[in-house]
């Protein structure tokens, strides 16, 4: 093994291959791996490529070897690239090659190392519509990748990994459509935010405005939105101001850039009391007036010992 | 906020520029009252370099009127546009305060 696992376990065909019984060897003539960065024999042509391992392990003739070898890379579309060595082809079709030699074994599992992130963008899509075919096969495959359409139109379990853990599985319609976790969320919405800790009445509106502008124009937010989101965050905070001698707020915005929405969630600590409660509002409605012509909706929640105030910003 | 006064007509012509928010609005709320109290009751406050108002700007202009009528004066707003315009109509108080599109105007409406 490369690298033996801190945790879990991993079983292929019902075998617990971190037992001490199993016979690692054995398990792995069953897959094969297409890397990151091709990894091809330079020396070697596309054929040779191919051919060598079903020569040299599987004991397979010359002949027959090259027989399927040439079948293979007319499936991947590189038949006529057959002689040429790696170093003449693009970074598309060395990867193409590389997935023809893993074929070559007859494995049963594929692992794909990020296979389309070395690649020029416009090389992208012929290496995909290969792993593509392969799925409408049947080969079994796990994919590490950051393609997030291909992952959801190719796959029917999607892992998201984060700090060396699953940190949430599913079927592709829940990981993509429905995330339950806040991290997938992020990832998947493809969520940027910006979080600002106030502690006290008398927190610096200038240094958090000029935060926001910052984070705004990173986003490349237009002018206006950036004005009346500075309005939006300095209205909560009005409304926040009498809560925060006792009490901590955690200010983020969330911008989605997926959907292009704007979020703004307000979490404090403390008792469950929602800020917005008319009985708890300054006697003029100026600043709720301001607040809900800025947004489209105001959600509140109690969750786990956190006041949660959610704002969805009108744009 | 940069606060400057001037006579014209016998009314005092306020120009603030920058932003009438949280910070600045208690500066704001406090030269008024000066002005007020040593006899300036008739108040124009020129908004053309005024960037941004919030809810805080808003209370404090009110209070403004406020101490005005209290002395028998008035004030009338000139030049409130684009972001301040709006958030003046989004809090109703386009009908409350005089609003004109000039000093001059403004000036007349007070005369």
């Amino acid at each position: 093994m490369l690298e033996y696992p801190s945790g879990g376990t991993i079983y292929i065909d019902g075998i617990d291959i971190l037992d001490k019984k199993t016979d690692p060897a054995k398990i792995r003539q069953k897959m094969n791996m297409v890397f990151q960065s091709f990894n091809l024999f330079s020396h070697l042509s596309v054929l040779e490529n191919l051919t060598l391992a079903p020569i040299k392990i599987n004991g397979m003739s010359k002949e027959a070897a090259q027989l399927k070898s040439m079948e293979l890379l007319r499936l991947v579309g590189l038949a006529e690239k057959a002689d040429k060595f790696p170093d003449e082809l693009s970074g598309g079709q060395q990867q193409r090659v590389a997935i023809a030699r893993c074929m070559a074994m007859d494995p049963k599992i594929i692992l794909f190392d990020e296979p389309t992130s070395a690649l020029d963008p416009t090389m992208v899509s012929e290496v995909l519509s290969v792993i593509r075919r392969l799925a409408r096969e049947g080969m079994t495959m796990a994919i590490v990748t950051h393609e997030m359409d291909f992952a959801r139109d190719v796959s029917n379990r999607v892992l998201y990994m984060d700090e060396g853990i699953i940190y949430e599985e599913g079927p592709p319609e829940q990981i993509f459509e429905n995330p339950q976790k806040e991290m997938t969320r992020a990832f998947i919405q493809r969520i940027r935010s910006y979080t600002c800790r106030i502690s006290s009445p008398d927190y610096d509106l200038y240094a958090m405005n000029a935060e926001i502008e910052a984070f705004c124009e990173k986003q490349i937010l237009p002018k206006k939105t950036r004005d009346s989101l500075l309005l939006l965050v300095e209205e909560l905070l009005q409304i926040y101001t009498p809560y925060l001698p006792t009490t901590v707020l955690d200010l983020t915005i969330a911008y989605s850039e997926k959907s292009e929405r704007l979020k703004v969630v307000c979490e404090s600590y403390g008792e469950a009391v929602n800020p917005f409660d008319s009985d708890n509002l300054a006697d003029d409605d100026f600043g709720m007036a301001i607040i809900k012509s800025l947004t489209e909706s105001i959600e509140y929640l109690w969750i786990n010992g956190k006041n949660k105030l959610q704002f969805l910003f009108k744009i | 906020m940069d606060f400057q006064t001037r006579i014209e007509n016998k009314a005092t012509v306020v120009t603030i520029n920058g932003r009438l928010d949280a910070v600045t609005a208690p500066e704001f709320e406090k030269r008024i009252r000066e002005l007020i109290d040593s006899g300036n009751i008739y108040i124009v406050v020129d908004f053309e370099q005024l960037d941004y108002i919030s809810s805080a700007g808003l209370r404090g202009l009110l209070l403004m009127a406020k101490l005005l009528k209290e002395k028998g004066g008035d004030v009338c707003l000139a030049n409130v546009k684009g972001n301040v315009r709006s958030v003046f109509d989004i809090c109703g108080l386009t009908t409350i305060f005089k609003m004109e599109n000039s000093v001059a105007e403004a000036l007349v409406t007070l005369a």
